[in-house]
């Protein structure tokens, strides 16, 4: 695969099938070097399957990749020995991760470099069993970190957690980006909006979307959703407004006030705007209210999925 | 280079073995067991004016030793991959700088450590022999060293079965189904006209070649048996583990 010194992960028409199931299918998409990439997608897109893949974990069935620089993975369920103590698993993590690393002050140094970076220092003695879920899944982090990754991949790190949790694994996140790549699957759009410059949209094991997050976001904006609601309504009035505004969509609910809902989908241009709602108060229909709905970015994707 | 690695994972196993109550219980429970049948052969052994110490003590000792072991070892070994399955840290070890092989001899060698841990508590018996004069030395080594060749065809079986699931319970039943399968493989050999055949499934028990070393006796071909055993096991385990891929 031609390699370019800009992108730190690239995959090439990935796909992974079990018997009798298509997990992924046909999945290219890259990752910027220095940059925060969102992977999102529902339960069961095949997140975790792609991110197995370009860890090494799974093979894939056809397809490659390439991989710019060594990987610290965090799984959906962080891999934790509950026994062992946060140093002392953080110290092994490093030791079988780079076993050449021979002195063993350095690698006490490293881990507890990383200790400090990820919050976990005042915990460094305590059980990894005892510590709280948002506690865990900071050293489930730092073993990704600890020995030095240029890329790091974390898979639903925010998942689970309360929202101050939530928030501290956000800024952790925010922290690690000025030194690692980052590509980390979630929920919840929030955290994307936050933290990501580009994203990938998975669904049913297929790319739907990727690329830099404004620009998805400013292709998905040019589509408008305006609601109306007018007193009275016709079948030859809608054939007129299909042809002449050229909807996407026109959806007619009757309101048991024996009003209408006009719901309209259109990918055009924002004067289109303007001209629909002159057309619809001169056609004597009873106005009575006209609003074009802000999609938020949850809605946006809701779209696309489906 | 390989042994550091192999080192890290050992300590590292060792240090979780130790810090669980699991071998304390074990080790206590073997030590009960053994030193209550030491009492009784030794009393015994009065009443038997024909025959030897060895006879009457050393030889019935560690025929049991070896018995309870088949018990015991699959208590010791069923954590091993299970739990990391479990807990998913069997990526981790995956993922990393060790080999499979590396991790497979790693959990191997800690294993092999905590059973010689538990054997160390029975020197004590041909140390309380030799006080009363007992000296066939040669006898209490090869034994011992019968003991831990079977202890550790014993561990690879269980480490194996315990890379087949993520439930240590099912792994160590597996694991005493197969040892307990293949003792009972003796009694085939009674069954069996076939000379040829009985002496071929004869060769493949553990107590047959175990016999030999209980004796004094250290046939070359029970060392080549044992050294396969082990490599087949691990060679069985190194698919398991490989077959997270398929």
């Amino acid at each position: 695969m031609e390699r370019n010194s800009d992108i730190a992960i690239d995959s090439l028409n990935l796909s992974k099938t079990y018997p009798g199931r298509v997990a992924l299918s046909d999945i290219t998409f890259s990752v910027k070097k220095g940059s925060v990439h969102g992977f999102l997608g529902p339960n069961g897109a095949g997140k975790s399957t792609t991110m197995k893949i370009l860890t090494g974990l799974i093979p894939q069935t056809s397809g490659e990749f390439f991989v710019n620089g060594k990987i610290g993975f965090l799984p959906e369920h962080p891999p934790l020995y509950p026994n062992m103590s946060v140093q002392d698993y953080l110290k092994f993590v490093l030791d079988i991760y780079s076993p050449t690393l021979i002195s063993q002050s350095k690698s006490r140094e490293i881990v507890k470099d990383v200790m400090v970076k990820i919050g976990l220092i005042h915990v460094a003695e305590r059980l990894i069993g005892n510590l709280s879920k948002g506690y865990q899944q900071r050293v489930g982090i730092a073993q990704a970190l600890v020995h030095s990754p240029e890329i790091i991949i974390l898979d639903e790190p925010t998942v689970g957690l309360d929202p101050s949790a939530l928030a501290e694994i956000r800024d952790l996140i925010t922290k690690l980006k000025n030194d690692h790549t980052i590509l980390f699957s979630t929920h919840q759009l929030h955290d994307v909006e936050l933290l990501c410059s580009d994203i990938t949209l998975i669904n049913n094991g297929k790319i739907v979307v990727s690329g830099p997050l404004d620009s998805i976001i400013n292709n998905l904006k040019t589509r408008m959703i305006i609601e109306a609601r007018v007193l009275h309504f016709n079948e030859e009035l809608k054939k007129k407004m299909l042809t002449n505004f050229k909807l996407d969509s026109l959806d007619v609910k009757k309101n048991e006030e024996k009003d209408f809902l006009l719901t309209m989908t259109v990918a055009a241009p924002e004067s289109l705007k303007a001209e629909l709602s002159r057309f619809l108060s001169q056609e004597n229909i009873g106005l009575l209210e006209f609003t074009e709905i802000r999609l938020s970015l949850e809605e946006l994707f809701k779209q696309m999925i489906h | 280079m390989v042994l550091s690695k192999i080192n890290i994972l050992v300590k590292k196993e060792l240090k979780d073995s130790f810090y669980s109550p699991l071998i304390y219980i074990l080790t206590g429970l073997f030590c009960f067991m053994m030193g209550w049948l030491f009492f009784n052969y030794l009393v015994q052994a009065k009443t038997l004016t024909s025959a030897t110490m060895t006879q009457a003590v050393i030889t019935p000792i560690f025929g049991n030793m070896n018995f309870i072991f088949v018990f015991l070892c699959p208590l010791l070994t069923m954590r091993s991959f299970a739990e990391e399955r479990k807990q998913a840290t069997l990526d981790l070890l995956l993922r990393s700088e060790l080999t499979q092989m590396e991790i497979i001899i790693s959990k191997f060698i800690s294993n092999t450590f905590l059973v010689f841990f538990m054997l160390s508590f029975t020197f004590i018996f041909p140390l309380i022999l030799a006080f009363s004069g007992y000296s066939d030395w040669g006898v209490v080594g090869s034994s011992y060293l019968g003991v831990l060749l079977s202890v550790m065809a014993y561990l690879s079986v269980g480490l194996f079965c315990s890379s087949l699931t993520d439930n240590q319970i099912v792994a160590s039943l597996l694991t005493f189904c197969i040892l307990l399968g293949s003792m009972l493989m003796v009694i085939t050999v009674n069954a069996t006209n076939n000379y040829l055949l009985a002496l071929m499934i004869q060769y493949l028990t553990v107590p047959f070649h175990y016999e030999g070393f209980v004796k004094g006796v250290v046939h070359s071909y029970s060392l080549v048996y044992f050294a396969s055993y082990l490599c087949f096991f691990f060679l069985l385990t190194l698919k398991s583990l490989q077959s997270r891929k398929w």
